[in-house]
């Protein structure tokens, strides 16, 4: 998935594991930034009477690089804290929950947001005691949901919106089949299938979404624009470097940790070590190897050289023409050469420099780097395709990323060789490479992927949580 | 990051036995601990002078040992990882703890 269980250690970690990271200009707010980070990954609706929360014992960051160096100059920090209302039941609610403040609401969080810069290490404490919604339960747990979550944005000082609770899993991906060997619906009847006959795989097939009806936990802000720039001033020329924001988030532990059977005596202490990283969706999940994913989560971005590796070489790649024989005969070409993807490194690692898409750069640097980078010089895009930039539409992946964009579908693409000529106009990309897809979408300006309808036009834009009542009916 | 005296991380360790029930936690360590830190070099008795009668654990404090043959201890203490490296301390931590 995008980044959902991506690696063996995390995956047992699900509180503190990152499963997307969202960045964009504000469709209807444009002169503000959205960024929006998912954690606790593929939760059942229905996971009661213990519903899903975030780690009280996580830092939760989103980190910003204004300067292209590959390192962190602003960084938001999201701390929470559980409280029990009532410690003799057994309830998540004993009533309906008709406020935040309800006393039926038997376990809650709530939150802290801090903002720190860097370089002058200056620490502003932006709002306190900021409440979560519940989690949606059913309708008479949670008869007006709806309501509930708007009461959990908060709006801060200086024209900052935050919320922090369960959010529909905005993210659409196949997991069904392309983790079965790497099949793809629309193309499976093409598919080697390892020799194995009456494998059903015969016809040609629409895509199964694997994540409709799956909840996360998001931590969401939206600030102005301003408030990232290096320079503090609002962006116009897209082709200036302090137009472009790299976007990344951690979680962190504590280094030490001593079990009571009390839970609540367990000690936490020292330093804070990241665990989980997240920048561009798919980079560790697709192009790191299995024995150094967890490793490429406790990085920094600026250390991601030692990955670049599997992203000018990619396994996924090699794989391609195997998988699918006759499909992708340039692509095999180009493997048996010793490919240095340039044009992969550049999406993912540096950006895009100036000069290579006409029109569009988001280059930070050239520290190899996985971040994802937002040109806000780039105004939302009044007809958007949910294939971004290669869709023809600047303001989408991998400028930032909405949460429409068809991540899945433009990196396989990209993987495939769609983008290969950009940087190697004599390398004539296979038909297949620009057709590729999961098969989740009817096509380019289909922005609600199957089971995603219900995104909101304004913030916190994930839609409302599938309820586990409707979800069991 | 300000460093944490042996002497100090005695004091601060055999307090935590008692408020944490951490990094002291093993029957008669305390006594131990304390008749180390009566062997404590020269250089910590200001430390330790100072700290003896004020010093109060807020937090809980973990140490690791980390290689006996150098002594490499790490001691977490709120956000804080100091390493201290004393083989006769780590030496003594590990014959508590058997």
């Amino acid at each position: 998935m995008s980044s959902h269980r991506e690696a063996p250690e995390i995956s047992k970690d699900p509180v503190a594991d990152s499963s997307d990271l969202y960045a964009f200009v504000s469709p209807d707010r444009p002169d503000t930034v959205t960024i929006i980070a998912n954690y606790v990954p593929l939760q059942g609706p229905d996971g009661g009477p213990n519903f899903y929360e975030f780690g009280e014992d996580v830092l939760y960051e989103i980190h910003i690089d204004n300067t292209g160096n590959a390192q962190p100059d602003i960084s938001y920090q999201f701390r929470l804290q559980s409280d029990l209302t009532n410690p003799d039941t057994f309830l998540y609610n004993t009533g309906p929950i008709q406020s935040l403040t309800d006393k039926t609401w038997n376990r809650r969080q709530v939150y802290s947001l801090t903002r720190v810069e860097h370089a002058s290490k200056r620490v502003a404490v932006l709002g306190k005691k900021l409440p979560c919604p519940p989690c949606n339960i059913g309708p008479l747990s949670t008869p007006n949901y709806s309501a509930l979550a708007g009461a959990a944005v908060s709006n801060l000082a200086g024209g900052i919106s935050v919320f922090a609770g369960q959010r529909a899993d905005g993210f659409y991906v196949d997991l069904w089949a392309i983790f079965d060997l790497g099949v793809l619906r629309p193309f499976q009847a093409d598919h080697a299938t390892f020799g194995l006959a009456n494998t059903g795989l015969a016809k040609m097939a629409t895509g199964i979404n694997a994540t409709e009806g799956v909840n996360v936990h998001t931590l969401a802000l939206q600030m102005p624009i301003t408030q990232l720039t290096r320079d503090g001033a609002s962006p116009t020329d897209t082709t200036s470097p302090s137009s472009v924001v790299g976007v990344w988030t951690t979680a962190s532990r504590q280094k030490a940790k001593v079990l009571n059977s009390n839970p609540a005596k367990n000690v936490e202490t020292g330093p804070y070590v990241q665990i989980s990283r997240l920048g561009n969706p798919l980079v560790n999940e697709l192009l790191v190897p299995l024995s150094k994913k967890d490793h490429w989560n406790g990085q920094p971005p600026a250390h991601d050289k030692q990955f670049a590796g599997g992203v000018s070489n990619p396994e996924l790649a090699q794989l391609l023409p195997v998988l699918y024989p006759g499909v992708f005969p340039n692509l095999a070409a180009c493997n048996a050469a010793s490919p240095n993807r340039a044009e992969l490194l550049a999406i993912l690692l540096t950006g895009i420099p100036s000069g290579v898409v006409p029109g569009f750069q988001n280059f930070t640097t050239h520290t190899q780097s996985d971040m994802l980078r937002l040109n806000m010089a780039i105004v939302p895009a009044t007809k958007p395709s949910n294939l971004g930039l290669v869709g023809g539409d600047p303001a989408g992946f991998p400028n930032g990323r909405r949460i429409f964009d068809d991540v899945a579908t433009i990196e396989l693409r990209a993987v495939a060789g769609a983008t290969l000529p950009l940087v190697d106009p004599s390398y004539k990309a296979d038909a297949a490479a620009g057709a590729i897809t999961p098969g989740l979408t009817s096509g380019a300006t289909d922005l609600t992927a199957m089971g995603t309808e219900s995104y909101l036009s304004s913030f916190p834009y994930l839609g409302e949580p599938y309820s586990g009542f409707v979800a069991a009916a | 990051m300000a460093p944490l005296s042996r002497r100090l991380f005695l004091i601060r360790s055999s307090m935590a036995a008692a408020a944490a029930g951490v990094a002291a936690s093993v029957p008669g360590v305390v006594g131990t601990l304390g008749t180390t830190a009566a062997d404590a070099p020269a250089a910590d008795e200001a430390v330790t002078g100072a700290d003896s009668e004020t010093a109060e654990l807020s937090e809980p404090l973990v140490a690791h040992i980390k290689d006996l043959s150098t002594g490499e201890i790490s001691l977490f203490n709120g956000t804080r990882e100091v390493v201290t490296h004393d083989p006769q301390l780590a030496n003594q931590l590990f014959r508590a703890a058997r």
